[in-house]
C-alpha cells in the first residue's frame, strides 16, 4: 500500500472531490462515497493493496479526537 | 532621519505622526503636470513611490492620514514572503526588516499535543533573504517613508485626500481636499493605492465583484511570556477554541499574533469584548502565563477583483485592484509585488524607452497571479469552514489518515504560504518562461544589485561559449545599440562584458552558451540557448513591447 504522497495537486483534487457532492442531502453523499469506493478499488486491482488499504482505513479512526469533534457538532446543531 | 515631527501612542507603539505641509497648488504656485501621482500611503503605494524614487522618477504621494498604519494600531498584514524581502532589499530597506523582524521558515500543524504536518521552507531556497520574516505592516511602512524622504525624489503629501479623478487622454486631474482648502493636480499616470474602498476606482464606476465569506474571526495581538519556538503554528480543531481552527505565529517586539475561528453566527462586538478576549486566550496559553492584549479585532472574509487593472492613466494595485483572505499572507505580499511589477514599466514608458502599450501587462500579469491567489485562498477557506456535514466528514479522514500517512498531510490546508507568481502568459516573455528567479547570490553580492539604479534596465546573464569567441563582444554592443540591458559573462570570462562568479550560477541552470534574460523585477523574460545578439535584442523587443528593429529609442 502506497502512503507516500501520490495524489497530483492534492489541493486541486480535494476540491473536486467536495465539489463532486455539492447539492446532495448527506444520505446521497454517503452512497456517493459508496460508489467512490468501489470505483476506486476496481482501479487498484491488487488483493493485498486493496486488503492493506481496508486495514489502515479501519485503524485511523482517532478515537480521541472522534469524542472531541462530536461534542462540538452537538453544541453547534444545538444553537 | 528627521522622519516625524510628533509621535502618537497607540496599542502599546510609537508611531511617527508626519507634518502636513500647504501644497504648492494652494501656496500661490502654478498647477503643474507630475508624471506619477500615487494615491494612498499604505504598503503598496509607499513600495510604488520608493521603487519610481529608486528609479530617478519624481512622484506625488498623497495620502488623507499622516502616520503609518491605520490609527488604533490596528495589526493588518505581519508575514513577508520572500519575494517580497528581494523587493526590499532592492530597495534598500531589507536590513532594517531583518533586524526589526523575525526570521522563520518552518510551520506546523498542531492537532492536541501531537505534530500532524510540518513543513520547512529554507532547504532548497537559492535567494539570499529568508522565506519569510514577520512583522507589524506599520514597520515596514515606516521604513519605506523613511527610506522614500533619504532618495528626495517623491513630494509626500500627508492629509491630502483625493475626491475625484477625471482623465483625458494625455493626462487626468485629481481633486485634493487637504486642511487648508482644496485644489486640483495633473498627472501623467495615477497609480491609485487607496485600498478596499477605493474612491478613484467606485468614482470611475469600475466594478469590483464582492463576495462576503460567512466565516468569522478574531485576531489577537498579544504580549505574553511563554518560551515558544518562533514557528508558525495552526490547529484545524484545537481544544482550547472549541475545536476550531487557531493560527500563533511571533511577530516584532516579542508580540504574538493569534488568530482564532469563532462560531458562524458569532457577534463581531462580543468576541472582541476584552474579557471574551482574555478568557479566549487564558484557556489557550494555560492559567500561569502572563499576557498583555495590544489589539483585538474581529474580522470576516471577503474578496473582490477589477475586470482590468488599468483604466487608461489609471492604474490599479494592491486591495484597490483586489482582495482575498489572509490565508498563506497573500494580500500584502501580492500588492508589493503589483508595485514591483509596475514601477519599472512606468519608469520605462516615462524614459521613453518603451510604448504605453507595455502598462497593458501590469493587468496582464497581476491580473491572473490576484486571480491565482484568490483561487489558493478560497480552498483554504473551504477546508477551514466546511460547507456542509460531508465536507467536514471528509475534512475529518484527512485530520485522521494524517496522523499515520503522509500523503494525507499534504490534503491538509491551513493555508498555502505566498509564493512568487509565473507568469507564464504573459506576452513579454519568449517562451513559456515569467518564473521569478531567486536571489541568487552572484560575484561580490545578489543578483538584485545588478537591477539597481536610474531608470530600469534589464539583466542578461550569460555563460560563456568557448567555441565562440566573438559572440561577448557582439552581445555588449546590443547594449550599446541602446537597449536598456546590462549584459554578463557568469562562470568564464569573456571579453569585453564584466564578469560575475558565485554559487548562484548553477541554481539558475546556466550551461555554457545560454543566456538567461532577467526582468528589472527579476521575473525571467527569457531562457535564450545558443544566445546570439540577435535572439537576445528579439527578446528585449518582446518584453517592452517594442518591434525589434526599433533599437535606437534614445540613441
Amino acid at each position: 500500500m502506497r502512503t507516500d504522497p501520490n495524489i497530483p495537486d492534492p489541493d486541486g483534487f480535494y476540491e473536486a472531490l467536495l465539489d463532486t457532492h455539492a447539492g446532495l442531502s448527506i444520505e446521497e453523499s454517503h452512497a456517493l462515497n459508496a460508489r467512490l469506493v468501489l470505483l476506486l478499488a476496481n482501479q487498484i486491482g491488487d488483493a493485498a493493496v486493496l486488503r492493506a488499504c481496508l486495514a489502515a482505513a479501519r485503524a485511523s479512526a482517532g478515537q480521541n479526537r472522534d469524542t472531541a469533534s462530536r461534542d462540538t457538532q452537538n453544541r453547534e446543531t444545538a444553537r | 532621519m528627521t522622519g516625524s515631527s510628533a509621535r502618537v501612542q497607540t496599542g502599546g507603539y510609537d508611531l511617527p505622526v508626519y507634518d502636513y505641509v500647504r501644497p504648492p497648488e494652494l501656496a500661490g504656485g502654478p498647477r503643474r503636470r507630475y508624471p506619477v501621482v500615487i494615491v494612498g500611503g499604505g504598503l503598496s503605494g509607499l513600495t510604488a513611490a520608493c521603487d519610481l524614487a529608486c528609479r530617478g522618477i519624481e512622484a506625488v504621494l498623497l495620502d488623507e492620514d499622516d502616520t503609518i498604519g491605520v490609527r488604533g494600531a490596528s495589526s493588518r498584514g505581519i508575514c513577508y514572503a520572500q519575494k517580497s524581502l528581494e523587493i526590499f532589499d532592492r530597495l534598500g530597506i531589507y536590513q532594517r526588516i531583518r533586524d526589526k523582524g523575525i526570521t522563520w521558515s518552518v510551520g506546523k500543524v498542531v492537532e492536541g499535543e501531537e505534530v500532524l504536518y510540518s513543513f520547512d521552507l529554507a532547504p532548497g531556497s537559492a535567494s539570499a533573504q529568508p522565506p519569510f520574516i514577520n512583522i507589524q505592516q506599520f514597520y515596514v511602512e515606516w521604513f519605506l517613508v523613511d527610506r522614500i524622504r533619504e532618495l528626495g525624489r517623491t513630494d509626500l503629501r500627508w492629509k491630502n485626500r483625493v475626491t475625484a479623478v477625471r482623465q483625458g487622454a494625455e493626462h487626468a486631474v485629481l481633486s485634493v481636499e487637504t486642511p487648508d482648502g482644496a485644489y486640483e493636480i495633473e498627472a501623467d499616470w495615477v497609480v491609485d493605492a487607496t485600498g478596499l474602498a477605493s474612491p478613484i476606482r467606485d468614482g470611475l464606476g469600475l466594478p469590483t465583484h464582492p463576495e462576503r465569506g460567512e466565516d468569522r474571526w478574531c485576531i489577537s495581538d498579544v504580549r505574553f511570556r511563554k518560551p515558544l519556538p518562533t514557528e508558525r503554528w495552526t490547529w484545524v480543531e484545537a481544544p482550547f477554541n472549541e475545536n476550531r481552527a487557531v493560527w500563533q505565529h511571533l511577530m516584532a517586539d516579542g508580540v504574538w499574533r493569534i488568530d482564532y475561528q469563532m462560531a458562524p453566527n458569532a457577534d463581531p462586538a462580543e468576541v472582541s469584548r476584552t474579557e471574551v478576549a482574555e478568557a479566549r486566550l487564558r484557556a489557550h496559553l494555560g492559567p500561569e502565563v502572563e499576557f498583555e492584549v495590544v489589539w483585538v479585532g474581529p474580522y470576516s472574509y471577503r474578496t473582490h477583483l477589477m475586470d482590468d487593472f488599468r483604466c487608461g492613466r489609471v492604474l490599479f494595485i494592491g486591495d484597490a485592484a483586489h482582495v482575498m483572505s489572509p490565508f498563506g499572507a497573500r494580500g500584502g505580499n501580492s500588492g508589493i509585488q503589483d508595485a514591483d511589477n509596475l514601477g519599472w514599466k512606468l519608469a520605462l514608458v516615462l524614459r521613453g524607452e518603451a510604448p504605453e502599450s507595455l502598462l497593458d501587462s501590469f493587468d496582464a500579469e497581476r491580473r491572473p497571479a490576484a486571480a491565482h491567489n484568490i483561487k489558493v485562498t478560497s480552498r483554504t477557506g473551504r477546508f477551514l469552514a466546511p460547507r456542509t456535514e460531508m465536507e467536514r466528514i471528509i475534512r475529518k479522514a484527512v485530520l485522521d489518515l494524517s496522523t499515520e500517512h503522509p500523503f494525507a498531510r499534504l490534503l491538509l490546508n491551513t493555508g498555502r504560504m505566498s509564493a512568487p507568481f509565473r507568469y507564464d502568459a504573459s506576452p513579454l516573455n519568449t517562451g513559456a518562461e515569467g518564473e521569478a528567479v531567486p536571489n541568487v547570490r552572484l560575484g561580490e553580492g545578489v543578483l538584485s544589485d545588478l537591477l539597481r539604479g536610474e531608470g530600469a534596465a534589464f539583466v542578461a546573464l550569460w555563460a560563456p561559449d568557448p567555441a565562440q569567441p566573438g559572440l561577448a563582444a557582439a552581445l555588449q554592443a546590443v547594449a550599446e545599440r541602446g537597449w536598456p540591458v546590462r549584459v554578463f559573462a557568469c562562470g568564464a570570462e569573456a571579453q569585453p562584458l564584466p564578469h560575475l562568479s558565485g554559487s548562484g550560477m548553477g541554481l539558475l541552470g546556466l550551461t555554457p552558451g545560454t543566456l538567461l534574460l532577467v526582468r528589472p523585477d527579476q521575473h525571467l523574460a527569457a531562457r535564450i540557448r545558443d544566445a546570439d545578439p540577435a535572439a537576445l535584442e528579439a527578446a528585449l523587443a518582446r518584453a517592452l513591447c517594442r518591434a525589434p528593429s526599433d533599437a535606437l529609442a534614445r540613441a
